[in-house]
């Protein structure tokens, strides 16, 4: 449980980026942006997985990863696991989209592409040394 | 013990490869646009176009363009039909710049269904952003993410998404496309067309002040085409 403390406080940078990105989805406002290309990604087909937005799945997939930070025992830490790897696979498939198909970048996706790597890099080390029981 | 955590690892890890393949291809399928979306996008001069094209010029109802406008063109359209796109696309930024900006015509949308069932989807979606102004705007989105006739390209999602990048409430407009309004506008629109024997898209016509609507013939559908045989209507 010695990761306690950093798992969480990359989830709570995790939630804060894609809690605003949900805003601005559902706000139907502009992002703040320094690359310019933010507008773009948010309307892009992208942006939303079925009816969802993307950024609301993120939201929810980090509040799920800071609960179990909270949570002991090594099926806590193989749940962190699953759920950050899925973080990090579907956050490659929207890396291509935007430097592919979008042809834009969005700085927040980029934001989160290294919180929820960091979130799971810390969620593999903690599987790997979590004691049993 | 190691191995096994390594074990549980590369399985969490594979599980979760796969689940998001499995989501992407069922959940992104239902809402996957063709690849027109992004030409559309990516216009010089950045924004969409139908953001640019419309911008500043006055919309009311189904009516693009100034109310004391001389001219009237009337456009009978079917949002699944190629022609109608390919004419929204290259040819109405050149005349909403050239003839609506100045004050010399107005545009009028009048919705038909010539390819499909499908198409009452689109002009649900049009005539329901024609309740906020924006129908222009909403025609064109859907030609930006046009698909193949009577594919089922229009759906409710798709339309989601477009009312999402003109700037309407997606919810909104999905609710007013069941509304009585919208389909006592769709059924004049079409009921027009039937009466004046338009069974073919797209099709022009034309109305002075005081006369009466005449069909416009037009050798193509590109501005070079198009803007002679207007210019010739207007004088």
């Amino acid at each position: 449980m010695r990761l306690r403390t950093p798992i969480a406080v990359a989830c709570v940078v995790g939630i804060a980026i894609a809690a605003y990105l949900t805003y601005v989805h559902y706000a139907h406002t502009s992002p703040v942006c320094t690359t310019g290309g933010c507008e773009k990604v948010q309307k892009s087909k992208y942006a939303e997985l079925g009816n969802v937005p993307v950024a609301l799945l993120g939201l929810v997939a980090y509040v799920t990863l800071l609960g179990l930070a909270f949570v002991r025992g090594v099926n806590a830490a193989t749940a962190g696991v699953f759920v950050a790897a899925v973080g990090v696979v579907f956050s490659g498939y929207l890396l291509w989209a935007q430097l592919g198909p979008i042809d834009a970048i969005c700085q927040w996706c980029l934001g989160n592409d290294v919180t929820i790597a960091v979130v799971a890099a810390l969620y593999v080390v903690r599987l790997l040394t979590e004691e049993s029981g | 013990m190691t191995r096994n955590r390594l074990l549980v690892l590369g399985g969490a890890i594979a599980a979760a490869v796969v689940a998001v393949v499995v989501i992407v291809v069922v959940a992104g399928g239902g809402s996957s646009s063709p690849s027109t979306t992004t030409t559309a996008v990516t216009q010089p001069g950045g924004g969409t176009e139908a953001k640019s094209t419309f911008e500043g010029v006055p919309q009311r109802g189904d009516t693009l363009g100034k109310a004391s406008a001389p001219v009237t063109l009337t456009v009978f359209e079917d949002p699944q039909c190629p022609f109608c796109r390919q004419w929204n696309i290259d040819t109405l930024p050149t005349v909403v710049q050239n003839y609506v900006r100045t004050g010399r015509i107005k545009i009028v949308y009048r919705g038909v269904v010539v390819i499909g069932d499908n198409s009452l989807v689109g002009l649900a979606a049009i005539y329901a952003a024609a309740e906020q102004d924006k129908l222009w705007q909403m025609a064109e989105a859907l030609y930006e993410r046009q698909g193949g006739e009577n594919s089922g390209w229009i759906t409710v999602p798709l339309v989601r998404a477009a009312a999402r990048e003109i700037g309407l409430n997606p919810a909104k407009v999905v609710a007013a496309m069941r509304s009585s309004a919208v389909t006592s506008a769709i059924r004049q629109s079409v009921n027009e067309a039937q009466s004046l024997g338009i069974n073919r898209t797209p099709t022009f016509a034309i109305q002075k002040q005081l006369g009466t609507l005449q069909q416009l013939q037009v050798s193509g559908l590109g501005p070079a085409d198009f803007t002679p045989a207007l210019d010739q209507a207007l004088q």
